[in-house]
């Protein structure tokens, strides 16, 4: 499903944050990617997602190159992955529910039939009775859990999670890689950065590491 | 098909909330809008019921008719039953001394007259034709030109040309106004979009970075611009109305000062719907100018 031959990013200004990075995640995987802050994780995440464009190296998802994708057809790329943001990304001028529903008005879902599917994936989050609330008002693993929930709601086939667990107490991070595990188990391919040994050693799945750009896989 | 609507209806509906969020810009936008566009468009209306009244006005052509100096009396005889013909109204000989004494009692010429040791002015018929039309009075005048014994006719509609030589600068003049104010409220609702997309930078980047197309994110932006731009054009009809409601008292007045009932004429249906149209379209095309380049911006902002 994703494969990156020898893909090195440098980002202008010239730091080098990833070099030579050669991996291939199949559809279905559950892959967990661990590193020190710095060591490229979103960089990685962000070039599966068209976000950024690698310097060299080809990155192809479901059979496409991502460097070679127009600027037309990246939006449809992305309706089919999940992005769980590690600064979550949320629009604080609107609702919960409104923030949920966004991914389903982009790809133009019935409006009832939406509000439906994101009520259930909040319920999911545990956010159901702050569907009201403005994210302000929401404390830091509130915020996370939205973000999750924005990801869910499309049901993607594809679900990049940016340090999904980092602001949630131990309780949440365990309901939050539970529903992670269900989705795996229904054929939704996951990769997730953490540091969460916990949850990498809860659910299993395969752990690739970085360091300082450099990709490697660790021994299960 | 259904998306398809279905994606517009959600843009509009959009579109109107974020109108609805900003009542006082949304107003003094359509307002700066509706000025700019009564402008021309108030000059179309004056123009349109000034020409009503060149219309009304008895025009009352004249043709001056010259006699050689040397006619003989058999000609002047021939002329005068020419003249006689159904399709002159009305003439009236003015001999040639009559002529000058008429010159002298006027005080400026009375200097130049007195100087004159021999009258230099021929007999003259002045001669009201039947028809009124432009080209039946060019005919008959060369006919009377033709005649032996007249020296030359002069047609005297300068006053009407002239009126309607004025009315065409006129026209041209609105159209000039109307382009520029056209450039005027793209400018104007350019300016407001751009603002818009400025203040909505977050929801662009985010909206792009979950799969939104460039056109879903044009959109509501095109629609605010092409709503803007009608309230603009309602706005105009108000400023219009209003301006209307005003100057009518005092023109019918004037007009029953000249024994006249002219009142002032209100837009027909098609005009006020091509004015509606035009402030639309104009929106709308500042609107896609300026979101265009604002979307480069905030992406390249990123
Ligand atoms: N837009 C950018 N411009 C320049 N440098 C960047 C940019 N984004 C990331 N970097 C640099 O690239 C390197 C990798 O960043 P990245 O965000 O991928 O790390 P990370 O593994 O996600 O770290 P963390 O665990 O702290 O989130 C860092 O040294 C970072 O400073
Ligand atoms: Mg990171």
């Amino acid at each position: 499903m994703i494969s990156f031959s020898q893909v090195t990013k440098r980002y202008p200004g010239g730091h080098e944050a990833l070099s030579g990075v050669s991996l291939a995640i199949e559809q279905g995987e559950l892959v967990f990617l661990t590193g020190h802050s710095g060591a490229g994780k979103s960089t990685l995440l962000k070039l599966i997602a068209a976000i950024e464009r690698p310097t060299s190296g080809v990155v192809s998802v479901s059979g496409q190159n991502i460097s070679r994708l127009s600027r037309r057809a990246v939006p449809y790329l992305r309706r089919n992955i999940g992005l769980v943001f590690q600064d979550h990304k949320l629009l604080f001028d609107r609702s919960v529910i409104d923030n949920v529903v966004l991914p389903l008005d982009i790809a133009g879902f019935d409006r009832r039939e939406s509000l439906k599917r994101a009520r259930a994936v909040i319920d999911k989050v545990g956010l159901l009775n702050r569907e009201k609330a403005h994210p302000v008002s929401l404390s830091g693993g509130e915020q996370q859990r939205l973000c999750i929930a924005r990801a869910l709601v499309s049901r993607p086939a594809l679900l990049l999670a940016d340090e999904p667990t980092g602001n949630l107490d131990a309780g949440y991070a365990a309901d939050i890689m539970a529903m992670f595990r269900d989705f795996h188990q229904v054929g939704t391919t996951l990769v997730i950065a953490t540091h969460d040994e916990r949850a990498i050693t809860a659910l299993g799945g395969r752990t690739l590491h970085l360091d300082h750009g450099r990709i490697g896989e660790v021994p299960a | 098909m259904i998306g398809w609507l279905r994606h517009h209806r959600h843009a509009l509906v959009t579109t109107l909330r974020r109108l609805g969020t900003q009542p006082f810009t949304t107003l003094l936008t359509a307002l700066a809008m509706g000025v700019a566009i009564s402008l021309p468009s108030g000059l179309y209306l004056g123009l349109g019921n000034l020409a009503r009244v060149a219309s009304d006005l008895p025009a009352q052509p004249e043709i001056s008719l010259f006699l050689n100096v040397g006619a003989s009396a058999e000609q002047k005889q021939a002329i005068a039953a020419r003249l006689k013909q159904p399709d002159i109204e009305q003439a009236r000989y003015v001999p040639r001394d009559q002529a000058l004494a008429t010159l002298s009692a006027s005080q400026d010429l009375a200097d130049i007259t007195a100087g004159l040791t021999e009258n230099p002015l021929p007999d003259a018929w002045i001669v009201r034709p039947q028809a009124s039309s432009r080209e039946a009075l060019v005919r008959l005048s060369d006919s009377l030109t033709k005649l032996p014994g007249v020296a030359e006719t002069h047609l005297d509609s300068q006053w009407a040309e002239r009126l309607q030589a004025a009315l065409d600068i006129g026209r041209t003049v609105v159209w000039v106004l109307g382009g520029l104010f056209a450039i005027a409220l793209i400018a104007i609702s350019g300016n407001a979009i751009r603002a818009q997309v400025l203040a909505r930078r977050d929801e662009i980047l985010v909206s792009r970075l979950i799969g939104a197309t460039d056109w879903h994110i044009r959109r509501p932006f095109l629609y605010l611009g092409a709503l803007q731009g009608l309230l603009g054009g309602l706005a105009a009809g108000g400023v219009l109305a209003i301006a209307g409601t005003i100057l009518q008292a005092p023109v019918e007045h004037l007009a029953g000062l000249y024994g006249s009932t002219f009142h002032l004429l209100p837009p027909n249906g098609t005009e006020i719907a091509a004015v509606l149209g035009l402030t639309t379209l104009f929106g709308w095309l500042g609107a896609w100018l300026s979101v265009t380049r604002a979307l480069h911006q905030v992406e390249a902002a990123r």
